[in-house]
């Protein structure tokens, strides 16, 4: 079984939100939610001032804060290690959101349950990629098998020693970041 | 991202659960430790337990958002025990009961309470380690949260007792006042109780901010927004002050001056500490500052 994960270079991000409005279209979520986020951080002062795009999305840790606290056991991991909500199962107590270090889940009002990225599984398994992958004009994203050494994200995350973000809090995350 | 996912519902929950279980074991101590003028509070405590701890858990229920309007989805809240909310939801269910019945068999309410008085010992026994294991888990519940690195200390489910212990006292004092005004003069003898409960808990809660300005970067943010920050005139207004300070020294006096202190003051002093256990659990929830991850 393959173990997805997602290398990001933000390096190259430009702060457009494409993989935002291509998140939001492919999971149909409604204007006011999102599942990824880009965050910006200034870097230097004037005159050689900068500013780094971050782009955010669930993580899918390993070792999944938010599913040792789901009381139901809504939120899972699948085989392929994909961290995910079952809809049916959710109460909406939202101690997940609370548990997750990252705060990258949000509660979706209309349907009362905690929801998240998904890493269009549903797609994956037909063979696709990600649509944040896909639609981004700087291709900051690579979307693989971080168990397969000759997969893209693996030569990636090996040439560049891209790292997750904080990983001193020991949740083993599968999204990896080159920074500047 | 969302900063707290927690509100105002949990916090009061978090409140009553503590104030509760708190007049529940004050209740059971008078029953059992102290001689027959202090029947008045601990059939006060037994009284006003069980209906506070249900009042917390609704405010739970309408918290939940999927399982409140579809409330079948209620009985998943058991499937995982490495999860707090599913230990709370098998403490809760047992302890309201139980709580129910104290208050009948101490105030001998219809037939259940006639039945229950024969194992008012046992229920007195279980109850109370039900009633600790309630204070304690609402600290644990939000101890073992990763996402909010100031609540991550073993100090928490220990400042959580504390507060529930003197909170739970002045619950049961000012039913005990309502029910029974000739009550009002053997209040006093309490007072002692509250001396001893709230030294506990300042000395619990100094400890915990003290900790967490070394323990790391993020909790030393939070407690640092507590005791000199934006959230620092309600900390050190309406928790240390008026909830901790204020309290302790009236109840000194009521103490000394055994009986004639004005009855307003006495109750006043039980209000200030529940307003004060309020407070407490307000801040620490609205305090919680998320690690910095970019």
């Amino acid at each position: 079984m393959p173990r997805y994960g997602i290398a990001i270079d933000s390096t190259k991000c430009i702060g457009c939100h494409s993989c935002r409005v291509a998140c939001q279209n492919q999971n149909e979520l409604h204007f006011d939610e999102t599942f990824n986020w880009i965050k910006s951080k200034d870097r230097g002062q004037y005159p050689s001032y900068g500013k780094e795009f971050i782009p955010l999305q669930c993580n899918h840790c390993e070792n999944a804060p938010c599913q040792r606290v789901c009381p139901t056991g809504a939120t899972y991991t699948s085989k392929e290690g994909v961290v995910l909500v079952n809809p049916k199962t959710c109460v909406g107590c939202k101690y997940c959101m609370e548990a997750c270090p990252y705060k990258m889940r949000i509660i979706d009002h209309r349907r009362g349950i905690v929801e998240k990225c998904r890493l269009c599984i549903e797609l994956v398994r037909e063979g696709g990629t990600p649509a944040c992958v896909t639609t981004c004009p700087t291709q900051v994203r690579i979307f693989g098998d971080l168990d397969d050494p000759n997969s893209a994200i693996s030569r990636f995350i090996a040439q560049t020693g891209a790292q997750p973000l904080r990983p001193d809090l020991g949740t083993v995350p599968k999204i990896f970041y080159k920074r500047s | 991202m969302q900063q707290s996912a927690w509100g105002w519902l949990i916090i009061t929950y978090l409140f009553l659960a503590g104030a509760g279980s708190g007049a529940f074991i004050a209740a059971v101590a008078c029953d059992l430790l102290a001689p027959d003028w202090s029947k008045a509070l601990a059939r006060a405590g037994s009284l006003v337990a069980g209906p506070l701890v249900i009042i917390g858990t609704l405010c739970l229920v309408f918290d939940l958002e999927a399982g409140f309007w579809q409330p079948w989805r209620q009985f998943y809240m058991i499937g995982n025990l490495r999860s707090m909310i599913s230990w709370g939801v098998i403490i809760l269910s047992i302890f309201i009961p139980l709580a129910l019945l104290y208050a009948a068999a101490l105030n001998e309410i219809t037939f259940v309470g006639k039945l229950a008085q024969k194992y008012v010992t046992a229920i007195e026994i279980i109850g109370s380690l039900f009633a600790i294991a309630t204070a304690t888990y609402t600290g644990v519940l939000i101890a073992v949260v990763n996402g909010v690195p100031f609540w991550n200390t073993p100090l928490m489910p220990v400042l959580f007792l504390a507060s529930a212990i003197s909170t739970g006292l002045a619950a049961a004092m000012i039913v005990a006042a309502i029910i029974d005004v000739k009550t009002i003069k053997t209040l006093s003898n309490f007072a002692l109780g509250h001396v001893i409960f709230l030294s506990v808990e300042g000395l619990v809660l100094m400890l915990f901010v003290f900790m967490s300005l070394t323990r790391s970067t993020e909790a030393a943010l939070s407690a640092s927004g507590l005791i000199s920050g934006t959230l620092s005139p309600y900390f050190w207004g309406l928790v240390v002050i008026l909830g901790l300070v204020v309290p302790f020294i009236l109840s000194v006096f009521e103490f000394l001056e055994y009986g004639k202190m004005p009855k307003s003051l006495v109750v006043g002093a039980d209000l200030l500490v529940l307003m004060g256990g309020m407070s407490l659990r307000a801040l620490i929830i609205f305090s919680g500052t998320p690690p910095q991850i970019i």
